[in-house]
């Protein structure tokens, strides 16, 4: 089992269904492609309402927000989108108003660049240090790649693990894995 | 006198469970068995002392007595006696007492049912819950007391906050309290092995794995009650806003999901063993600090309902609780060496790292997002709003790599795998991905991020699928049938299979959440009686509107008739309450789910003359992350299931059939 994995002869079937499986989720996402009937400037009302915060309901966009006040900010954002304004002109119309945390997406310039860039560093770093932590933690060599039933036995503590490793096996591919 | 018993009870509680943590440490330390038993004993009364104050609480509930003030903050008179559950966690002081009386009973179950199998351990981590537990009585009796009383009665109460009023509410937030603070049992468990210098030996790994998922299962449970409510009453269509509390009781769900996975390679290869303690010490430490922003931290949030100004303590112990666990940690690593090495990176072992790693990135990023308002406010007097945009750009990507790599890291074998053995086991979801992915795209969906995110979707289910099958068809060449030889399946390695119905649940998530997030079309309009609007396929004509009048509230009820095509769906009907007390508004979306697609409609204002401003909204496959609630249950369960008899007593081979090979 370490070493191959058997195909059953009937694998064929096997992929059939699986696929058909698939074209059934498939068929499901066609369904719900409705095809946009939102005309494209109430498109923009709404993708810009989404990253425009609501100031009396905290953490709420005036797209998700009832309040009375995130009606009257979605009009006006719908007002300035007829008058042909660019986004960022009607962001910075909101941030002259309420206040730069007015933007739910923090800008990418200034002290808040590091919002973007920790994460970006931090996971960074994080696969560093696991590899050169799991580097230690590895094996020698000479016991990976060809290591199998045939292949050489230094010690008899190896022996015994690879023992144990094959009467695991066996025991997993009883349990329905064969 | 019920009361004054309640609180009495309170205090006899504090003094108990702080006798309980100092005794069994210094008992199990000295060796002296009879202070060890004596702590276990004074544990055993702790719940029962909460519950006497629990119910002096409740009674007071029931009989409006108001002269106690928690009771006149969070009813009055005209609220039934059967919102008294809701009432009763409304509230700081009540949301504590309940927290409190849940981890006593939870910690007596958990010291019952490891005291025989970890003898050395159990004193330890009974003094570290007790030790929790003492946190929350000291605050409960000396800062927020529910029982206290107000100098003068008052004739009413305030009443209850209207959007609790809602059955996920009455099931969301105890689960999610219970959720967050049952991490303090494998967290104790964990630090009580390290404490009694057991780590190394991995005795503690049945007992943490455990009380790890059913941790999990109540955080998983918590966090998809919170979104339902949230989609049926917020009313803006959505479920997930990476909203600050909602990112507090994802942060722990994040960093147990990575703890569930990395136990096992410790319960099967003796590795992780640092590690593993490590991250339930994160885990422990994201669940406090939900239960800190929750209550009145430092950044705002449409969630924050039991707002306070104790939250500070809450960041203290939190800080405690980091550095104690640290400072054993370093004086026990000695004993934490693994008994294994790891053989390669194309592993089920390394597959678990890379998940670990993943996982904790998310949290880390959704931490960082989340905290950084507060960091710009004291830096530069700015405050910044970090908010889904941010969150959607950055744990998306990520979010969709962990999918990817549900799907295949299960496949790979323990140890090692060659090249070839990899390619072999994921031929076939590969395969389907690729399939599945034309096919998509093909039917008409465009955007290449949705169709990589549905083939990687298709990559979890065939993988899980496929094996499913060929363990079926084996079973059943065996002589069982279809049925029988699947049921059989999933019981001869419950942590595998359950594992992999959680997978499914968590893919059916991924779907909906995809679905949603790319394919939401959404409308306002502006509607007099008998006019209609119309909105992908579907046509509603909005008929009346109709107001009732109750004490506490006002409901406009909006009627519409909905057809999608030619085919009439009948009548769809949404409501706006206004609880004048409260100045609060309500609503309650009308909504029609369908496997495919739910059509959404939610009332934003209603003119004078009859018109309406409503939200129409057509968000596919939302449907499916709801129904993944069970499968999590399920499968958690099954995972969790106790075998009968040992492993090699069920199977039987066959006479006849060929031996397995290895």
């Amino acid at each position: 089992m370490v070493n191959k994995i058997t195909t059953a002869p009937q694998g064929r079937y096997l992929h059939a269904m699986a696929i058909a499986a698939m074209v059934l989720v498939a068929l499901v996402f066609a369904g719900c492609n409705t095809g946009s009937d939102v005309p494209p400037q109430e498109q923009r009302v709404q993708d810009l309402s989404k990253g425009i915060m609501c100031p009396v309901c905290p953490g709420e966009s005036i797209d998700q927000s009832q309040h009375p006040l995130s009606l009257q900010m979605r009009d006006l954002v719908r007002e300035q989108v007829g008058q042909g304004r660019t986004d960022s002109d009607i962001k910075s119309f909101f941030v002259e108003r309420y206040g730069p945390s007015v933007l739910l997406e923090p800008p990418r310039s200034g002290l808040s660049l590091l919002v973007w860039v920790v994460p970006v560093v931090a996971v960074a770093l994080a696969v560093i240090i696991v590899v050169i932590v799991v580097r230690g933690m590895t094996r020698p060599k000479y016991a990976s790649a060809t290591a199998g039933p045939t292949s050489q036995v230094r010690l008899a503590e190896d022996e015994k693990e690879r023992y144990i490793r094959r009467i695991e096996a066996a025991i997993e591919s009883n349990e329905g894995k064969k | 006198m019920i009361v004054d018993a309640g609180y009495v009870a309170l205090a006899i509680a504090l003094l108990t469970i702080g006798y309980v943590a100092v005794a069994s440490f210094v008992g199990a330390w000295q060796r002296i068995p009879a202070m060890v038993l004596s702590a276990r004993y004074g544990l055993m009364t702790v719940p029962v002392l909460l519950l006497v104050a629990t119910i002096a609480l409740v009674y007071a509930f029931v009989n409006h007595d108001f002269s106690v003030a928690y009771v006149a903050d969070n009813s009055n008179l005209a609220m039934p006696a059967s919102y008294t559950w809701v009432a009763f966690y409304a509230g700081n002081q009540g949301s504590l007492l309940f927290i409190a009386l849940v981890f006593s009973i939870l910690t007596v179950a958990a010291v019952l049912g490891m005291g025989r199998k970890l003898p050395y351990t159990t004193p330890y981590a009974t003094s570290v819950m007790a030790g929790v537990l003492t946190f929350f009585m000291f605050v409960i009796v000396f800062l927020a007391n529910p029982l206290d009383r107000l100098d003068s009665m008052p004739f009413d109460g305030q009443g209850i906050n209207p959007l609790l009023i809602h059955f996920g509410m009455f099931i969301h937030p105890p689960v999610q309290m219970m959720g967050l603070i049952s991490v303090a049992i494998p967290f104790s468990i964990a630090i009580g092995a390290l404490l009694a210098g057991r780590g190394g030996r991995d005795e503690w790994v049945d007992q943490g794995r455990l009380w790890g998922m059913l941790s999990w299962l109540l955080l998983t449970i918590g966090l998809l009650l919170g979104s339902w409510w949230a989609y049926t009453i917020l009313g803006w269509g959505g479920y997930w806003a990476w909203d600050p509390v909602e990112n507090s009781a994802l942060m722990p769900w994040l960093a147990m999901t990575a703890f569930v996975h990395s136990i096992m390679v410790q319960k099967r290869r003796g590795m992780f063993r640092m590690w593993n303690i490590v991250i339930v010490a994160i885990a422990f430490t994201l669940a406090e600090m939900g239960m800190f922003i929750n209550r009145g931290g430092p950044v705002p949030s449409v969630h924050s309902f039991a707002q306070s100004t104790m939250g500070w303590l809450f960041l203290f112990f939190m800080g405690f609780t980091l550095v104690a666990s640290l400072a054993a940690f370093a004086w026990r690593m000695n004993t934490l060496r693994s008994r294994e090495k790891l053989d390669s990176w194309l592993s089920r072992e390394s597959a678990f790292l890379a998940q670990n790693v993943l996982f904790l990135a998310v949290a880390f990023i959704t931490l960082w997002g989340t905290i950084y308002p507060v960091f710009s406010r004291a830096a530069q007097d700015v405050t910044i709003t970090v908010g889904q945009p941010f969150f959607d750009r950055i744990n998306g990507p990520l979010l969709l790599v962990i999918v990817f790599l549900m799907g295949v890291g299960p496949l790979l074998p323990w140890r090692k795998a060659s090249a070839r053995n990899v390619l072999s086991v994921v031929k076939v979801p590969l395969i389907g991905a690729a399939v599945t992915a034309d096919v998509v795209a093909a039917a008409g969906v465009r955007q290449p991020v949705a169709v990589v995110a549905v083939a990687v979707c298709a990559i979890a289910i065939i993988g899980i699928v496929h094996e499913w099958v060929r363990g079926t068809r084996s079973r059943h060449s065996k002589g069982e049938s279809y049925p029988v030889a699947f049921g059989r399946l999933l019981m001869a390695n419950r942590p595998r299979y359950g594992g992999y119905i959680v997978h499914l649940a968590i893919t059916m998530l991924a779907i909906g959440a995809i679905g949603s997030s790319f394919y939401e079309v959404q409308r306002d309009f502006n509607l007099k009686p008998g006019e209609t609007a119309s909105l992908a396929d579907y046509t509603l004509q909005y008929t009346n509107t109709t107001s009732q009048r109750f004490s506490d509230r006002e409901e406009v009820t909006a009627h519409f008739t909905v057809r999608r095509g030619d085919e009439s769906l009948g009548a769809m009907e949404t409501t706006r309450s206004f609880y004048s007390n409260f100045n609060v508004s309500a609503t309650r979306a009308a909504i029609r789910s369908t496997l495919v697609e739910d059509l959404y409609i939610v009332p934003s204002e209603f003119g004078d003359d009859g018109s309406a401003v409503i939200r129409v909204l057509v968000s596919p496959l939302v449907w499916w992350m709801w129904a993944a609630g069970p499968l999590f249950v399920f499968g958690t369960l099954l995972a969790l299931s106790p075998r009968r008899q040992p492993a090699y007593a069920a199977i039987r081979v066959p006479r006849g059939s060929r031996p397995a090979q290895a």
